[in-house]
C-alpha cells in the first residue's frame, strides 16, 4: 500500500504538467455533470465561495492582513455594475472592471492609513468600514434604491451577464476561481510570496531586510479586492437581486474567513477545500434546520470557528499534507562539507587603523534622540572605515540599540546627520531604504520568520538583490553553510535553539549583501562554545572585507573581534580607541567593566 | 439656536456616559490581556435581554436588576476568560480575532433561535419622565444612566488605584514579565481583569435597557461605537475612554441633528480614519 502511494506521487512530481493539465480537464468537465438544477447551484456556489475565500486568504491568509470587511468590496461590486446596468445601459462585463476599479480606490484610500494598526485594531477598522458601506446603501435610496434592493429584469443575452439555464453562470465562475487559485500560485512561487508571508510573520524584520512592506500590503490588497469586487458582480447577475443587507453583510466577510480556516489558512488550496466542504453543510443546515430553527446555522459556523481555531489550526489541506508527507519525498539540499566550511579566501586581513584622510563608510555626525523626558542620545559622533569592526559597548540603557534604531531607519533623529557611503541618508524615512542602501541589521532579541525555515528565512534577506527565486535558493543555501546551521536547512524557525536564532538572524542581515553590517548582541545567552563558534564566523565575514559594528556585552568577543572600540554612557561618547587602550581607560572602567573586569584580568 | 446647542450638549453626555461605561470595558480587556473583544457587543445584548426578562418576568427595575446583573456578568466573564480566552494569550493574533468572533456570532445566532428577531423594549412609570430647566429638557432614564455610568467608572478608577487586586491589574497592563517577577497571580488577575471588563458591558446592556430596544444583532450597533471610543480615547487608557465616550455622545447628537440621525455611524467612521492618520495614538494615547 505504501510502496503503491509512494509510486503515484512519485509519479505526479515527475509529470507534473501532464497531471495539472489532466486536472484541469477534469475541472472542466465537472459542471457538465449535474443532471438537475439543485447540484447545478451547489457547484456554483462552491466556486462562488472558493473564489472568494481564496481572495481573502491571499490578503488574511498569506499577508496576514486580517480583513472582516470584505463584504464592502464584495458590495461595491455588485452594486456599481448592477446601477451602471440599469441606469446606463452598460453591459455586467464591463461594469465588473468599474466595480473592481472603484472597490481598488476605496481599498486604497482606507487602507493606507489602516495599514499602521496592529492586527486586532485592522480587523476592526475593517469591520466598521463595511457597515458604514452598508448603512451608506441604505441611506443612498435615489442610487441604490435603499434597503428595497435592486431587482435586474430577466434579459438573457450574453452581453447582458444573463444566461438561460446555469450552465454559463457554472463555467464563469470556474474561470474566476482558476483565475485567483492560478495568481495565488504565481505569486507564492515568487519572491513576491516570500515577502508576503514574511510581513505576516514580523513587520519590523522584513522592513530591516529591505521589505516595502506598505507596498507589499496594498499590492496583496488591490489583487484580493480585485477578486473579490467581480465576484460581487457575479453574484448580482446569478441571483438578479441585491440589497444592502445581503451583499454588505458582516456575516459574508466573517464566512470567507471561516471558509480560509477549515480549509488551511495560508496555503493556494486550502479556501477551496473549505468551500467544498462547508458549502454542503452550509445548504444543509440552512435547508433542513435553518428553516425550522432560523439562527442555528450560524450558532453551528460560530462553534465551528472556535473550535477549528483552537484544534485544528492547520485546516484540512495542512491535515491531508501532513497524512501524504509520509509518501511525498523532501527536496534534498546538496550540501559540500559536512561540518560546514570556511568559504571565505583564506589568509590574514589587512586591516590598517584609519588615519585622517580616509573617508568612512558611514559617519554620524553628532546625532540625538530624545524620548519625552529621556534624552536616549545625545551628539554622538563617530565613524566607522571600510573593512573595519567596531565594537560599541557602554552598560545597559548607555543608548546602544537605540543608535542602531537611529543609524538603521527604525527611529528618526531629532538632530545631526548620518552620511553613509558619500551619501546623507539622514532624511531617509524608512528602514527598508537604509537596506536597499547598503546597511544591514540584526535585532537584539532576534525576530526569525517562525513558520518559515531556515532557508526561506534566508532567501528574503538575499530577495533583497536578487530577485529569481532559483538563484536565491543557491545563494541562501551558500549562506547558511558559513554560518554553520547546514543540518537545520529545513527546520522552522520556530524549532530553533536560541543559538541557531542567532546565527539565522545573522545569515539573514548578511543575506542582503549589506556595505555595512549593524551586529546587535549577536552572542548574549550563548554558552562560550557557541560563543567561539559565532566569533569564527564573523572572523570569516570579516575576513572578506565586510564593514562591521556591533553591539556586544560578551568582553572576549569585543576583545577579539574589534579594531577599534567605541564606549558610550548615558547616550554619550566617553571614549574611543583601540581595544587595549580602552580597557584600561579608567573611565570606561569605572562606567561600564567595573572591579569585576578589573579582576578577571588579574 | 444656542439652547438648541445646548440641548444636544446635554443630550450627548448623558448618552455619551453610557457609551464610556460600554467601551472601558472593552480598553479594560485589551489594555491587561492585548485582546480585542469582538463578542463585545453580544454581551450588551445578553445584559439587555436579562435585563428585559428580569422586568417582563419579575418585574424588577432595570436600575436595581444591576445589583444581579454585574456580578453574575462578572463571573461570566471570568468564566469566559478561563474557557475560552486564556488558551490563546500567546497564539498569532488570526487565532484571537477568530475566537472572539466566533463566539460573538453564537451568542447573536442563540438569541435570534430563543428570541426571534423582534424588538422589545420595557416600558417604566419614568420612560418618558422629563426635568425641565428653563428651556432646556433632561430625559430622567437619561440622566439616572448617565449618573449610574459614571459613578460606576469611578468606582472603577478607584478600585484600580487604591485595591492590591486594581494595582496588580494596573501592573499587568504595564509589564507582563515583571509583574510576574513580582509575585502576581498572573492568570487569577486576567480572569478578573476580563470579568470586570464584562461587568462593566453587563452594566451598561441594564442602563441602556430603559431608553432603547433590544433585539439579537442590537450588539453590532454599539460595538461600533465602542470601538470609535477606545481609538479615540487612545487604546489603553481608562480615562481617555471616558473622556472619548462623552465625545462621542455628543458628536452623534450634533451629527444626528445636523447630518442625519442614520449617518452617525457614517461620521464615526471618518472620525476614525481621520484618528488613524493624524492620531494613530488616540487623543490620550502615549507613545
Amino acid at each position: 500500500m505504501t510502496s503503491f502511494l509512494s509510486s503515484i506521487f512519485d509519479f505526479v512530481d515527475q509529470n507534473k504538467r501532464v497531471v495539472t493539465l489532466a486536472a484541469l480537464i477534469g475541472i472542466l468537465i465537472i459542471p457538465l455533470i449535474p443532471r438537475n438544477s439543485f447540484y447545478q447551484d451547489l457547484i456554483i456556489m462552491i466556486f462562488f465561495w472558493g473564489t472568494l475565500a481564496a481572495a481573502w486568504n491571499l490578503l488574511g491568509g498569506f499577508a496576514g492582513q486580517i480583513s472582516l470587511g470584505h463584504a464592502a468590496f464584495f458590495g461595491i461590486g455588485a452594486y456599481t455594475s448592477t446601477i451602471l446596468y440599469l441606469n446606463f445601459g452598460l453591459s455586467p462585463w464591463i461594469g465588473m472592471f468599474a466595480g473592481a476599479g472603484v472597490s481598488i480606490v476605496v481599498a486604497l484610500i482606507v487602507g493606507l492609513p489602516c495599514f499602521r494598526l496592529t492586527s486586532h485594531f485592522f480587523a476592526l477598522a475593517t469591520i466598521a468600514f463595511a457597515e458604514v458601506l452598508r448603512l451608506l446603501a441604505s441611506f443612498w435610496r435615489d442610487l441604490t434604491n435603499g434597503g428595497v434592493g435592486l431587482l435586474i429584469p430577466h434579459e438573457p443575452g450574453f452581453k447582458n451577464f444573463i444566461f438561460e439555464g446555469k450552465l454559463a453562470y457554472t463555467y464563469i465562475i470556474l474561470i474566476m476561481l482558476l483565475a485567483i487559485i492560478f495568481v495565488t500560485y504565481l505569486l507564492k512561487k515568487s519572491r513576491f510570496g516570500y515577502y508576503m508571508v514574511a510581513l505576516r510573520e514580523d513587520q519590523d524584520a522584513a522592513e530591516s531586510l529591505g521589505v516595502n512592506i506598505t507596498l507589499y500590503k496594498m499590492i496583496t490588497l488591490i489583487i484580493s479586492v480585485f477578486f473579490t469586487s467581480i465576484a460581487g458582480t457575479f453574484y448580482a447577475q446569478y441571483y438578479a437581486f441585491i440589497d444592502p443587507d445581503i451583499v454588505f453583510a458582516s456575516h459574508l466577510s466573517i464566512q470567507l474567513a471561516l471558509l480560509s480556516i477549515i480549509g488551511g489558512v495560508g496555503t493556494i488550496f486550502g479556501p477551496i477545500l473549505g468551500a467544498c466542504f462547508l458549502t454542503p453543510l452550509d445548504v444543509f443546515l440552512r435547508g433542513w434546520l435553518g428553516g425550522v430553527l432560523s439562527g442555528l446555522n450560524f450558532v453551528v459556523y460560530g462553534l465551528v470557528l472556535i473550535i477549528a481555531v483552537r484544534y485544528f489550526p492547520i485546516g484540512i489541506f495542512g491535515w491531508l499534507k501532513k497524512i501524504t508527507g509520509k509518501y511525498i519525498k523532501k527536496p534534498t539540499y546538496a550540501l559540500s562539507t559536512a561540518g560546514g566550511g570556511e568559504t571565505g579566501p583564506i589568509g590574514e586581513r589587512s586591516y590598517r587603523p584609519p588615519d585622517e584622510d580616509t573617508v568612512p563608510l558611514i559617519r554620524v555626525d553628532s546625532i540625538g534622540k530624545r524620548f519625552g523626558g529621556l534624552e536616549a542620545v545625545k551628539d554622538l559622533s563617530f565613524s566607522v572605515y571600510d573593512g573595519e569592526i567596531l565594537g560599541l559597548i557602554g552598560p545597559n540603557g548607555a543608548g546602544k540599540t537605540t543608535v542602531f534604531n537611529l543609524i538603521s531607519g527604525f527611529i528618526a533623529t531629532d538632530t545631526g546627520s548620518i552620511r553613509f557611503d558619500g551619501k546623507d541618508i539622514t532624511s531617509l524615512k524608512l528602514p527598508h531604504t537604509f537596506c536597499k542602501e547598503g546597511i544591514g541589521r540584526t535585532f537584539q532579541i532576534v525576530k526569525p520568520f517562525q513558520s518559515m525555515t531556515v532557508l526561506e528565512n534566508i532567501m528574503v534577506g538575499v530577495f533583497n538583490r536578487v530577485g529569481d527565486v532559483k538563484e536565491a535558493r543557491k545563494e541562501a543555501l551558500r549562506i547558511i553553510e558559513r554560518i554553520h546551521l547546514s543540518r537545520q536547512v529545513s527546520m522552522e524557525a520556530s524549532h530553533l535553539t536560541l543559538a541557531n536564532r542567532k546565527r539565522l538572524e545573522l545569515g539573514r542581515a548578511l543575506a542582503t549583501r549589506p556595505k555595512l553590517l549593524l551586529l546587535d548582541e549577536v552572542m548574549a545567552g550563548l554558552n562560550p562554545k557557541e560563543t567561539e563558534d559565532i566569533i569564527q564566523v564573523i572572523k570569516s565575514i570579516s575576513r572578506e572585507g565586510m564593514t562591521i559594528l556591533m553591539i556586544e556585552h560578551v568582553m572576549k568577543a569585543v576583545m577579539a573581534l574589534s579594531d577599534r572600540i567605541t564606549v558610550i554612557n548615558n547616550g554619550m561618547k566617553i571614549v574611543e580607541g583601540l581595544p587595549e587602550e580602552v580597557a584600561k581607560d579608567k573611565r570606561v572602567i569605572d562606567a561600564y567593566l567595573g572591579e569585576e573586569y578589573n579582576a578577571e584580568l588579574k | 439656536m444656542f439652547e438648541i446647542i445646548l440641548q444636544l450638549i446635554i443630550n450627548g453626555l448623558l448618552l455619551g456616559g453610557i457609551y464610556a461605561l460600554l467601551s472601558i470595558g472593552l480598553t479594560m480587556i485589551f489594555g491587561v490581556l492585548e485582546v480585542v473583544n469582538f463578542a463585545h457587543g453580544e454581551f450588551l445584548m445578553i445584559s439587555m435581554y436579562m435585563t428585559f426578562w428580569l422586568f417582563h418576568l419579575f418585574g424588577l427595575d432595570p436600575y436595581v436588576s444591576l445589583v444581579i446583573i454585574i456580578p453574575v456578568f462578572f463571573g461570566f466573564g471570568m468564566l469566559v476568560e478561563r474557557a475560552i480566552i486564556k488558551p490563546l494569550l500567546n497564539d498569532p493574533p488570526l487565532n484571537q480575532i477568530f475566537t472572539t468572533i466566533g463566539l460573538g456570532l453564537v451568542f447573536q445566532n442563540l438569541a435570534l433561535l430563543l428570541f426571534k428577531a423582534d424588538f422589545r423594549a420595557i416600558k417604566t412609570s419614568y420612560s418618558n419622565a422629563n426635568l425641565f430647566l428653563g428651556e432646556l429638557i433632561v430625559n430622567v432614564p437619561r440622566l439616572i444612566a448617565f449618573v449610574i455610568a459614571i459613578a460606576l467608572i469611578v468606582a472603577l478608577l478607584l478600585f484600580l488605584k487604591k485595591t492590591f487586586t486594581g494595582k496588580a491589574i494596573r501592573a499587568l497592563a504595564q509589564q507582563r514579565q515583571a509583574s510576574m517577577l513580582m509575585g502576581i497571580n498572573v492568570n487569577k488577575t486576567y480572569s478578573i481583569a476580563f470579568g470586570i471588563g464584562i461587568a462593566c458591558v453587563g452594566a451598561a446592556g441594564a442602563i441602556l435597557m430603559p431608553l432603547f430596544f433590544v433585539f439579537p444583532t442590537v450588539g453590532s450597533m454599539f460595538v461600533l461605537i465602542a470601538f470609535v471610543v477606545v481609538i479615540l480615547g487612545g487604546y489603553n487608557s481608562l480615562g481617555g475612554s471616558l473622556v472619548a465616550g462623552l465625545m462621542i455622545g455628543v458628536i452623534e447628537g450634533f451629527s444626528g441633528f445636523f447630518i442625519s440621525p442614520h449617518l452617525k455611524e457614517v461620521v464615526y467612521f471618518i472620525m476614525f480614519i481621520f484618528i488613524l492618520i493624524f492620531r494613530p495614538t488616540g487623543l490620550f494615547g502615549r507613545r
